[in-house]
């Protein structure tokens, strides 16, 4: 037998991020301390036990709709904002209008600053600049996701074969109309998919937020756990986990509705749920479309009212306090490798446990029918929670340090693509597993051989994907860690070290910038050699 | 469901038998009545207009689909309820689809090693995955398809559809079952290439071995034992091939809407 250990065929490839549990399992065991588990033990026997005292199911309510609120209305800004960006961001239409691109490179790199620093540290600048205000979340919300739409709207754009443009260029139509008529249609399906998702994570950003003090349900979640009060905690994971899974089924039938394409399929060759799907009447999807637009506009001026958010409170700007005389030399001084190697250990951790953890769990369960049931569940509570909470938690029975917060970074993100796993399997068609279980396979290595193969290239390069916003979710745990630029970011900004802060942002937006790069070759290479 | 019967004590009792399966459709049943047994050494050829349910019968046959009556026995054995049991019965049931099922992302050896997961475990299935595992068995298997074993460790992307057919079929041999099926195994090759692999076919399935196949030419029947027409979902004929007279192919294939 020949021993040269050839590249691991593709069916084993989504299983190697998990490889990383190797070490973490080693360490793991020294960083249990004593006490915590029967505070554990509370906390799980609180979830089927949940408070329904109403005073407090009614102020959880409240807490939800702003948290709802919130969401929304920094998910339509972000909208709004990212379609003109992209738009102006797009090469194809700055050549076809003025002859040059030049312009939307411009502003394609002047975009990634914002886009590479986290919602979370948006938002407390803008609490530091802007005071207590229900407008800082919606801020927090739309500055980084508004980067990131117009990011996929330009890219999207500038993707589009351009020969229906040429043909009605060549025929003598002006470009503004040739450019919404040749192009207009077929970017919109594309634009709505990842629109109904980006509302999906406006949902866990807002809870986030909330977390952290910026109004709504989070601060509740946060200041019950403190308070060990575990059963009004489990009222408000089931109302946040029923509102999170009503959206999840709404989006879903709407993005199948209208024929949209699924997330897989947004990002290159994947396959696509609607692949064989008899197209709708036509007209019907965009009379719809007109309707829901039309109908979101006084929907999101209710939601404005009711939350308070005034976009004049933008003009009150406080002052900055003084820099400390010394501070640039200071800043400049903060122990830099470290602070970067520790980010981006954390960021790996975090990575290969959500990436390969998904497929792995999926393969454990695979015989039990009741398997893949209780999977769902654990993963839609994994997006739920936000890390934060998660890492509190674990504080109780594990010591904070890097392998802490990679756990509780590493659950959130193996909800969602646990989820977007399951999507792939289903979209990956059951006929070659099935072949495999009539031959007598067992249902793992049916799962394995016959599922993950079809799907491995297009999940890791969701994967890649996931890892550089891991990257920028970093932030969020830094506490926790105790290490790593996230935890010096969150300490200069309580010590109002504004140069300091400067410094950070930068290395921190450098760092992404970095990262967003190194993913988008991974994911071209693994989409491209398919 | 019926007990065993005195038969299944039978020296070497029948293969695959099946005993008035009902299975359910959207308008008519798929298969309505359907009764038949395969004993060792038989080749029988499976004939019938498209919608005819030879698709469904061979899914009923091998485990896939369960009928919603009838008994299915398989060497005088219903289907096993512990998982272990069902796994190597399971696995004495070789099937070469129609879509193939070859792993596309995979190399020809490691398609081939996919027939032998029923009897390995995790370390072998795994290893399987990252090196070049059986390779003479693997070799046996592509030279009695009359395949060259350098193609061993080409991708099954890389290969011709003629070629695909052949590894899908060593993939088959590979898994050493003792009831063969095939579901229209010659639809997609032009006429020299389908004559090559049923013979391949038929003379892989001599006893202890049987052979069950559907095939949409009735012009290639004279290589089998016996056939069975099949029409709207019930057997209209059951006999040896060379009493299958033109009349009767005029019946079965008679216009239905």
């Amino acid at each position: 037998m020949r021993l040269a250990l050839s590249r691991p065929a593709a069916p084993l490839l989504p299983l190697l991020p998990a490889l990383v549990l190797l070490p973490m399992l080693l360490v793991l065991p020294a960083l249990v301390h004593g006490g915590g588990w029967e505070l554990i033990g509370q906390f799980a026997w609180a979830a089927i036990t949940p408070s329904r005292d109403p005073l407090l199911l009614q102020s959880l309510l409240q807490g939800l709709g702003v948290t709802a609120g919130m969401a929304l209305l920094g998910w339509a800004l972000s909208l709004a904002l990212g379609l003109m960006l992209g738009l102006a961001s797009s090469r194809l239409l700055w050549r076809e209008l003025c002859g040059t691109s030049l312009p939307a490179e411009a502003i394609r790199r002047l975009l990634a600053l914002p886009r590479s620093i986290h919602e979370l540290i948006w938002g407390l600048l803008l609490l530091q600049l802007l005071g207590q205000r229900p407008v800082v979340a919606v801020l927090a919300i739309a500055i980084p996701y508004g980067a990131l739409v117009a990011r996929v709207v330009s890219d999207l754009l500038d993707a589009l074969p351009t020969g229906p443009l040429r043909a009605l260029r060549a025929a003598g139509a002006a470009a503004p109309a040739a450019l919404l008529t040749a192009l207009g249609p077929p970017l919109l399906p594309g634009v709505i998919s990842y629109g109904g998702y980006r509302l999906e994570c406006a949902l866990r950003s807002a809870t986030l937020l909330g977390v952290f003090g910026l109004g709504g349900l989070g601060n509740e979640l946060l200041l019950t756990l403190q308070s060990l009060q575990f059963q009004e905690l489990w009222s408000g994971l089931w109302l946040l986990l029923a509102l999170m899974l009503l959206l999840e089924t709404a989006v879903g039938a709407l993005r199948r509705r209208w024929a949209m394409p699924g997330r897989f399929g947004l990002r290159g060759t994947g396959p696509s749920r609607t692949g064989g799907r008899a197209q709708p009447e036509v007209g019907r999807r965009g009379r719809e479309l007109l309707l829901a637009g039309l109908l979101l506009l006084p929907a999101l001026l209710v939601v404005g009212q009711a939350l308070a958010v005034q976009p004049a409170e933008l003009l009150h700007w406080q002052p900055l306090p003084p820099v400390a005389p010394r501070g640039w030399a200071d800043a400049l001084a903060l122990p830099w490798p470290g602070l970067v190697a520790g980010t981006l250990t954390l960021m790996l951790l975090a990575a290969g446990l959500a990436v390969g953890g998904a497929p792995l769990l999926l393969l454990l369960v695979a015989p039990w029918p009741w398997g893949r049931r209780v999977l769902q569940l654990l993963w839609a509570l994994g997006r739920l929670w936000p890390p934060p909470l998660t890492a509190l938690l674990l504080l109780f029975v594990l010591k904070p340090g890097v392998i802490t917060a990679a756990l509780a970074l590493g659950f959130h993100n193996l909800g969602i693509l646990g989820r977007l796993l399951l999507e792939g399997a289903e979209a990956a068609g059951p006929a070659a597993e099935q072949g495999l279980l009539a031959a007598g396979c067992g249902p793992r290595l049916a799962l394995l051989y016959g599922r993950y193969s079809g799907l491995a290239r297009s999940y890791l390069a969701y994967g890649a994907y996931r890892a550089d916003v891991i990257l920028r979710e970093t932030v969020v745990v830094g506490l926790v860690a105790g290490t790593g630029l996230g935890s010096q970011l969150r300490e200069s900004l309580s010590a109002f070290a504004w140069d300091q802060l400067a410094v950070l942002l930068l290395a921190y937006a450098l760092l992404t910038l970095v990262g967003e790069d190194l993913s988008d070759r991974a994911r071209r290479r693994l989409l491209g050699g398919a | 469901m019926n007990g065993p019967s005195a038969s299944t004590h039978h020296t070497s009792p029948p293969l695959l038998e099946l005993r008035e399966i009902q299975v359910p459709g959207r308008s008519r049943p798929r298969l309505e009545g359907v009764s038949l047994q395969l004993a060792p050494g038989e080749r029988v050829a499976l004939l019938g207009a498209s919608g005819a349910g030879k698709s469904t019968l061979l899914a009923v046959a091998n485990g896939v689909l369960a009928p919603e009556r009838g008994t299915v026995l398989w060497q005088g054995e219903p289907r096993a309820r512990q998982a272990g049991r069902r796994r190597r019965q399971q696995a004495r049931i070789g099937t070469l689809w129609q879509d193939l099922r070859l792993i596309e992302e995979l190399s020809v050896q490691q398609n081939l090693n996919a027939a032998r997961l029923a009897a390995w475990g995790w370390p072998r299935a795994v290893l399987n995955l990252l090196v070049p595992l059986e390779s003479e068995a693997c070799a046996m298997a592509l030279q009695q398809v009359d395949l060259d074993p350098t193609l061993l460790s080409q991708p099954v992307t890389a290969l011709s559809g003629g070629q695909r057919q052949r590894v899908a079929l060593a993939r088959l041999l590979r898994q050493q079952p003792s009831l063969l099926l095939a579901d229209e195994p010659l639809a997609s090759l032009d006429p020299r290439l389908a004559a090559d692999l049923l013979d391949l076919l038929l003379r892989q399935a001599a006893a202890p071995r049987a052979l069950l196949l559907s095939l949409h030419r009735p012009d290639l029947v004279a290589g089998f034992d016996r056939a069975i027409g099949l029409r709207a979902g019930r057997v209209l004929f059951d006999r040896p091939s060379h009493a299958v007279e033109p009349a009767l192919l005029a019946e079965l294939y008679a216009g239905e809407s």
